[in-house]
């Protein structure tokens, strides 16, 4: 327990006076420990677990420590890695993990409390009923993998329907049985057919299958995607998304909560500013992904060619033309004014989409296929392209710090590639389970890394929020309706119920 | 000789310091920690160390640290090199000017 408590205080320590250093609006002065061994101050504190000692990794002072006074283990409070001197390496211990994560994620709560109300982070612990069913539940193992068979031409659609069975949200919302195919009533319902898609993923079997329903209902919901013809793989995305969402239970056009709209609704927020009279014009629009351009708006290639580089130039402020734009407040003609973009809200899951075909309405008959090489990382922090970072600059105009890195931090777990022109092409995929790299081509699936993923020159690419956040839990409309309902039932079936006594008894008096 | 190396070595313990406890060092690392991701250096040690851990036998976290350190210092990007340089040396500068 002495150990633990440490640990954890230590952790949070550390989390905190990082939080406090780069708050822009908060400049005191940071708690600077130093070496109990040199007495230089500490950059990068390790703590041992059983005493009051702190040193430095470098000069073995820590280890130095831990072999005079017989302390087995010490901690890097950045990272939370475990040392012990026994072993004379760190050590790793699922233990270990839940406890630092649910530290930090202590901390992050507090600090992010400008955000409203947020459900308190706590690991799931089975209660007595769910350990009762676990006890008896058959386990699957939870690597779905399978080759998608090509029906002709429909590479587009195969790596489309891999990076949602590797999108952590969507595979856990089918797989704990939230849309069940047996049960639903739709016909030509998109859902069913994801519900059945992660059945086959998960089955036994892992010979390649064919996802010919899939591709059928499709056909039937979308005409334009029909036929034998290559498709864009964006484009079969956004209506595959389209149509999950229509058929989803509970879906609505407004603020809808479907799985779809849970995992990848984001908002962009668009500020024009005018530069009369500093007016700013907001509006916020609604996005499921977001498209990069490669090109400058003089149709220049980019110099930068990595993703933060395209996002850099998506957020940056343009001027608009005078005959762009009046503003609402000075009562003039209309006069220069300034346009920026930003992302009000992140979605769990970032989709991006590089623009790699451009449809030219005049000059080359035929499109042409950008092919120039974007390096995207393999984890991204969105907090730079945010709304709230964009309005809490620091000084010197530096942009703000808007909360702890863990909120803004994405892990990229599925990449989409094309290969050839733009009518005659094939499209191949990489997506990740957990820390392992796989690439994908129709039926033929192998193991692979995640620098042949990175060098793969990405068309689409997917990333997953490191740490998600909830809202407090609210029955959703439809079930409080529901229970509405049929409290009102019973009382109307109570007032039958009476009234027909009444009768009853009222004929009994009649007749004596 | 030796007095003006301690005398530096002096003026560094405390350069480095004021640096921590004016936060300038985490605001330093933040920055860094953000360029060296997206000039893709962080994913190649990523890779580099997974693909070595893969046949390393025992599996030890010091013998990772002990294979990758020169490579990881030799591979930074100049330019990366060269705009962290230049705060440091700002900070460096207004300090001396206090």
């Amino acid at each position: 327990a002495g150990i633990v408590g440490k640990f954890k205080t230590v952790i949070a320590w550390h989390a905190r006076r990082t939080h406090g250093a780069l708050h822009p609006a908060k400049r005191r002065k940071v708690s600077s420990p130093t070496c109990d061994t040199c007495n230089q101050t500490l950059s990068r504190p390790f703590v041992c677990l059983q005493c009051s000692f702190a040193g430095c990794w470098s000069g073995s002072h820590i280890t130095d420590h831990l072999k005079d006074t017989v302390h087995t283990f010490c901690v890097d409070a950045k990272s939370g890695s475990v040392f012990c001197s026994e072993c004379d390496d760190f050590v790793f211990d699922d233990t270990i993990d839940d406890l630092y994560l649910s530290t930090v994620l202590s901390v992050e709560e507090q600090k992010t409390r400008f955000q409203g109300s947020r459900e308190p982070y706590q690991p799931w612990i089975p209660t007595g009923d769910e350990s009762i069913v676990l006890k008896d539940a058959a386990t699957v193992p939870c690597q779905g993998r399978r080759g998608l068979l090509n029906l002709g031409q429909t590479c587009f659609l195969n790596v489309i329907l891999q990076s949602f069975i590797h999108n952590p949200l969507l595979r856990n919302y089918f797989l704990s049985d939230r849309h069940n195919s047996r049960l639903c009533k739709h016909s030509d319902c998109t859902c069913c057919e994801m519900d059945n898609l992660f059945t086959e993923i998960y089955s036994p079997t892992n010979t390649p299958f064919g996802p010919t329903s899939f591709l059928a209902t499709t056909w039937k919901v979308s005409a334009e995607m029909s036929g034998y013809a290559q498709q864009d793989a964006h484009e079969f995305f956004i209506t595959a998304l389209n149509q999950i969402h229509g058929t989803c239970r509970g879906s609505t056009n407004i603020s809808c909560n479907c799985i779809i709209h849970q995992t990848f609704a984001g908002q962009f927020q668009s500020d024009v500013t005018c530069e009369k009279c500093g007016t700013v014009t907001s509006t916020i629009d609604p996005m499921l992904d977001i498209s990069l351009e490669l090109r400058s708006k003089s149709g220049e290639p980019a110099a930068d060619n990595t993703l933060a580089s395209c996002l850099r130039r998506y957020t940056k402020p343009e001027k608009l033309g005078a005959r762009e734009y009046s503003c609402s407040k000075c009562t003039k003609a209309s006069h220069e004014a300034v346009k920026r973009l930003s992302i009000r809200t992140l979605p769990p899951v970032l989709s991006f989409q590089f623009k790699r075909f451009e449809h030219k309405t005049s000059g080359k008959a035929a499109p042409q296929k950008i092919d120039a090489l974007i390096r995207i990382p393999v984890s991204i922090n969105m907090a730079p392209y945010t709304t709230l970072a964009m309005n809490t600059t620091g000084k010197d105009g530096e942009t703000g710090y808007p909360g702890p890195d863990a909120m803004y931090e994405y892990d990229l777990f599925a990449v989409i590639n094309h290969e050839g022109q733009m009518d005659n092409g094939h499209y191949t995929n990489f997506a990740r389970f957990q820390d392992e790299w796989y690439r994908f081509d129709d039926d033929k699936v192998t193991p692979s890394t995640l620098s042949d993923c990175l060098a793969s020159n990405a068309y689409m690419c997917f990333y997953v929020k490191r740490h998600l956040d909830y809202k407090p839990y609210v029955k959703p409309t439809y079930l409080v309706a529901r229970e509405k309902d049929i409290v009102r039932e019973q009382a109307m079936e109570r007032e039958k119920e009476a009234a027909r006594m009444k009768e009853v008894d009222d004929a009994l008096i009649a007749m004596v | 000789m030796s007095k003006l190396t301690s005398e530096v070595e002096v003026l560094h313990v405390e350069v480095h310091r004021r640096m921590i406890e004016n936060g300038e060092w985490d605001r330093i690392l933040h920055l860094l920690s953000s360029k060296l991701s997206e000039s893709g250096w962080a994913d190649d040690l990523l890779h580099r160390a997974k693909e070595n851990s893969r046949s390393m036998d025992p599996l030890s976290l010091q013998m990772i640290l002990q294979e990758l350190l020169s490579h990881a210092q030799t591979s930074v990007p100049l330019s990366v090199k060269r705009e962290i340089t230049t705060l440091i040396k700002q900070f460096v500068r207004e300090q001396f000017e206090k």
